[in-house]
Parts: structure tokens; C-alpha cells; sequence
């Protein structure tokens, strides 16, 4: 009977890693290093369609486009003003963590200081009480959650694997100098992958913001959770996102239920470490660089 | 002056924490990102050990920072076989790990309660109560840290740990142990964050999980990064500048809901221009190729 509610629960939570996820694997794929200010773009999509809903009263349907389009450019604007001339550097890798720390600490601290530091919430009216399901409850919003990121996260899968744009893109993550030598400009490749992964990262944020509430903060726990989860699927592979993203959420659930809520963070790390240390490859075996994407 | 004494005791912890994480990252290179979680154990075992059994601070500082170099030999054996971006996570992970243990094994660390009443340190039989003896005793175990890690990284060891940080193939070309050196330094390192957690805890006589949390770990970061990776004096000055200069903005008289997010978005804008324009760091000359 519970074990149902929880797994629910998981799936719902694990969604949205999903989501995270996958924008962060494609990044990852193309641009070849850790865009950990990813999670901040997730927080700026929710705040967004805060401020389109609650605060421009425009219709909800239209402010999610509009919410996760912006999200999209700020994930552009991020690229070019900053990693741009880290690529064109030749930069380390540590060097793109740490700026993109200080991008994430930049932009968490700008929405507190434009919203303030407590939460907001779309909610409007009453909690209704939702559909009996296999032993569990299911409201409206959260089956609403489900399809819209199933959709998006399959959306990707298709795009990458079916079009020329997609093609390109797993041809630069394949290999960015034999990409550039067949006419592909790696730089646009990367330009669009940001476009993509940071609309999806919006996509969740939003999505989420209609069933709980929102905090400038949320975004530490989105990305650490979407970049364990695209490890433990197999770092850049996208339906190996997907499911690391499921299993992580069904994992935490279960753990909360088994534990208790305050060893959420850690269950998922040790999760984590674990599979570093025993399958750095994933659930989905990526072994080598041309696997991927 | 008892404001700016305290300070300047807060900011010799900082440099020791700041100098141990930079023989990790500056010179070895390591992505270690969990420096906090080894000052909390350090914390928590020596405020613990004197709270419960009633021994001196100075055999809690040092039970407290040989748990805290055990803990980083036994995350870092595994743990550094990792490359780059990926140890950056596990470490990571160390520090909300750690985090986690502090704020939920309740019945030993009272969780989010944190523990009151930490004892300071004597010496000789005279209790160390005002704030002018810590600076005195702070400013000895910078010294102590400074000469051990100028020691390590100016030896032959040294030597080769800058070698695994310019080439780590070539390194283990030339017959080296990368991974036993490696250790050697998180422990080292991990050791020093022990002290200065255990020292924290006497000093401020109250720990709770809030003043470990992974946001420290960036922050002991960004100040080997400020003051230049590789550089000790670099440490002295990163860690210097980025405790004061926030205390200094406290005297701007805006509102605490507009100066907090403001001050970090300076430091999360420093961090981004300073990679940009100077990623040596102010004092630092090691610049990647």
C-alpha cells in the first residue's frame, strides 16, 4: 500500500532529475566539461513563470513557453560571456567548475535579492484531492509533471538520434576537431546544446513549481541530483539520464520512507560514490568516448 | 577591539584551512571540493571527546585531526583513482555526507541543536579566556602550518607532486607512485582542516552543522583560488581578504536581506572575473599552458 505512494513519489521526484539530467548530459556531451550552474538556470525557469503567472497574469500554457524560452537564453547568454573565453583559453577544467560556482552563486544571490529569501508559491485555491491509482494518489498536476517531462525527456531522445542538428551534435561529442574538419562549426553545435539543455532545465523548474513551492536555493539540490543521476545512468549517454533519474528519485523515497527524510542527501551520495567507484560507466555501461550521446 | 581581535582569530583559521586545501589543489592539482567535512570531523571529535569524558582540548585537537587524516586516507584511497571533475564530485559528495551525519545522528551530535559549551584550551593551568591569548595561540599553529606544508612543498616530494599536477603520465613515467603521493597530500591536508575545525570549536565554545556546510567548502576554495593557486602567501592574503572585506560591507548600513545575497554575488562575480582575467590568482604565478 505504501510502497506504491512512495514509489510514486520517486518517480515524480525522479522526473524532474530526469529532466535536469538530460540538459546536463547534452551540455556535458558537447562542451566536455561540468556546467554545475546548470541547477541555477532550473531555479531562474521557475522564477520566471512566477513573475509571467503571478505577477503579469498572463494565460499559464503561454508563460511556460515564454518561462522556459528565457530559460534557454540565459543558458545561451551564460556560454557566451563566459565559457566562450574559457574554450577560446583552452582553459583546465577546474577552471570551468570553479566559474561556473561563481556563475551559480551569482545568479542564486540575484533572485534573492530581486524575490527575497522565503518561499513563493503558484498554488492557487484548494488542494483537491486526486485519483486512487494502483494503492497510491495521484493529483492532476503531478500526472500533468509526468507526461510533460516523459514527452520532453523523449523529445530530446528523438531529436538527437532523428535530426541533422542532432546528428552534429552527437558527431561534436564524438569528436569536436573531425567534427569541425567535416564543416561543422563546434562552437554553434555547443551554442545550441545550451539552448536546449537550459530550456529543459527551465522546462523542470516550472513543472515543479506547480506542486511545491519555490526558493532561491532550489537550484543546489536540482543539479547535484541531476548530475548523480546522469552519472549513475552513464555520464552524457540521454536515456541513461532518464533512467538515473527514476532510479535516483525511487531510491530517495524509499530511503525516506525506510530511513528517515534527513538521510535523503546523503542515500543519493553514497549512491553516488558507490558507483564511481564500482561502475563509473553507469547503469548504461558507457565505456568509451564514441559511445556516448 | 575585542571585535577586531576576533576577526583576526577568524581569519588565522581561515589561512590554515586556505594553505592545507592549496597543497591539495594548487599543488597537486587535486579537484578536492569537501575541505569543510574535515574540519567538522575534527570539530565534532575533539568537542565530543571533551564534553564526554572530560579530557584536555589539546588531546581532543589532536585525537580531532588524526580522525579527520584517517577519514581523508579512507576517502582518498578509493577516491582519488578518479580524474578531474569526477573527484571534485566525490568529494563533494564527502562534504554532504559529513554534513548529513552532523545534522541527523542526533543522539550523538544533537543534530541541528549543535553543541554548547565547548570548553577552551589552557595552558600550563591558565585558561585561555580572553580573545587576545586565542590570537596569540591561532597565530602559532598558522606558523606551525605554514612551515610544515613550505616544508612539503619545497622538498623533493613537493617536487613531484607539482609534477603530477603539470603531468600525471609523465609523472608515473618517471617511476613515480602518483597514487601513494596523492594520499599523502588529502591526508595532509585533511589533517591541518582537523586542527583548524577542532580549534574553531574551542575557540567559538559552540559547533552546530551549519558552519561545515558544503557553501564552506567553495568558500575555502575561492580563497586559494583568490589568492593564487600554488602561492602560500597567496594564502595568507586570499583567506585575509575574503573574511574581512564582508565585515567591512557590514558597516555600509544597508539592510541584512540586501547585503547578504549582494556580498555573495560579489564573491560569485570575483570568482568568474578572476578566472577570466587572472587565474593565477592575485599572488600566484602558476598560470596552465
Amino acid at each position: 500500500m505504501h510502497t506504491m505512494q512512495f514509489i510514486l513519489n520517486g518517480i515524480i521526484a525522479g522526473s524532474m532529475y530526469s529532466l535536469v539530467a538530460v540538459g546536463f548530459a547534452l551540455i556535458y556531451q558537447t562542451g566536455r566539461f561540468f556546467h554545475f550552474a546548470h541547477g541555477v538556470v532550473y531555479a531562474t525557469g521557475a522564477y520566471l513563470a512566477y513573475t509571467l503567472v503571478i505577477s503579469l497574469d498572463i494565460n499559464p500554457v503561454a508563460s511556460f513557453f515564454l518561462a522556459a524560452a528565457l530559460a534557454g537564453v540565459v543558458g545561451v547568454g551564460i556560454d557566451r560571456f563566459v565559457y566562450k573565453p574559457f574554450r577560446k583559453q583552452k582553459a583546465p577544467n577546474l577552471v570551468f567548475l570553479i566559474a561556473s560556482f561563481g556563475i551559480f552563486i551569482f545568479i542564486q544571490n540575484l533572485l534573492q535579492l530581486i524575490y527575497g529569501a522565503q518561499i513563493l508559491t503558484m498554488r492557487t485555491g484548494s488542494v483537491k484531492e486526486g485519483h486512487h491509482f494502483l494503492g497510491a494518489v495521484i493529483t492532476n498536476i503531478q500526472i500533468l509533471i509526468l507526461v510533460v517531462s516523459a514527452a520532453l525527456c523523449l523529445g530530446l531522445w528523438l531529436f538527437v538520434k532523428r535530426t541533422k542538428l542532432g546528428k552534429a551534435m552527437r558527431a561534436v561529442a564524438d569528436d569536436r576537431i573531425a567534427a569541425s574538419v567535416v564543416g561543422i562549426n563546434p562552437e554553434r553545435i555547443i551554442l545550441a546544446a545550451f539552448a536546449i539543455g537550459s530550456a529543459l532545465a527551465g522546462a523542470a523548474g516550472i513543472l515543479i513549481s506547480l506542486e511545491t513551492n519555490i526558493k532561491p536555493t532550489m537550484g543546489m539540490n536540482a543539479i547535484l541530483k541531476g548530475i548523480i543521476a546522469s552519472i549513475i545512468g552513464g555520464i552524457g549517454s540521454i536515456p541513461g539520464a532518464m533512467f538515473g533519474g527514476l532510479f535516483l528519485g525511487i531510491a530517495e523515497n524509499l530511503g525516506i520512507w525506510k530511513i528517515s527524510a534527513g538521510w535523503k542527501d546523503c542515500i543519493a551520495f553514497v549512491i553516488l560514490i558507490v558507483f564511481l567507484l564500482f561502475r563509473p560507466g553507469g547503469i548504461m555501461g558507457v565505456k568509451s568516448e564514441g559511445e556516448r550521446l | 577591539m575585542e571585535y577586531i581581535l576576533h576577526i583576526l582569530v577568524i581569519t588565522g583559521i581561515y589561512i590554515m584551512l586556505t594553505l592545507s586545501l592549496n597543497l591539495v589543489v594548487g599543488y597537486t592539482g587535486l579537484a578536492a571540493l569537501g575541505h569543510a567535512a574535515f574540519s567538522c570531523v575534527g570539530a565534532y571529535a575533539s568537542s565530543l571527546l571533551v564534553l564526554n569524558y572530560g579530557l584536555s582540548p589539546w588531546i581532543g585537537l589532536i585525537v580531532g585531526a588524526c580522525v579527520a587524516a584517517i577519514l581523508g586516507a579512507l576517502i582518498g584511497m578509493p577516491s582519488l583513482r578518479l580524474k578531474g571533475d569526477y573527484l571534485a564530485l566525490a568529494t563533494f559528495g564527502l562534504g554532504v555526507i559529513v554534513y548529513s551525519v552532523a545534522k541527523n545522528w542526533v543522539s550523538v551530535t544533537r543534530g541541528p541543536m549543535g553543541l554548547p559549551g565547548i570548553p577552551g584550551f589552557s595552558v600550563f593551568g591558565i585558561q585561555l579566556s580572553q580573545v587576545w591569548t586565542y590570537l596569540l595561540l591561532v597565530t602559532v599553529f598558522v606558523l606551525l602550518t605554514y612551515l610544515v606544508i613550505h616544508r612539503v612543498v619545497s622538498s623533493p616530494f613537493g617536487r613531484i607532486l607539482r609534477g603530477i599536477r603539470e603531468d600525471e603520465i609523465a609523472a608515473l613515467a618517471m617511476g613515480k607512485n602518483v597514487n601513494k603521493h596523492k594520499v599523502i597530500v588529502f591526508v595532509i591536508g585533511a589533517f591541518f582542516a582537523g586542527i583548524a575545525g577542532s580549534l574553531y570549536a574551542h575557540y567559538i565554545t559552540f559547533i552546530d552543522p551549519s558552519s561545515f556546510t558544503v557553501m564552506e567548502s567553495i568558500a575555502i576554495l575561492l580563497m586559494v583560488v583568490f589568492g593564487g593557486m600554488g602561492s602560500l602567501p597567496g594564502s595568507f592574503v586570499g583567506a585575509a581578504i575574503l573574511v574581512i572585506f564582508p565585515e567591512l560591507l557590514r558597516f555600509l548600513g544597508m539592510p541584512s536581506s540586501v547585503a547578504a545575497p549582494l556580498r555573495q554575488m560579489i564573491y560569485g562575480l570575483l570568482l568568474i572575473v578572476l578566472m577570466l582575467k587572472r587565474p593565477q590568482g592575485i599572488l600566484g604565478k602558476y598560470r596552465w599552458k
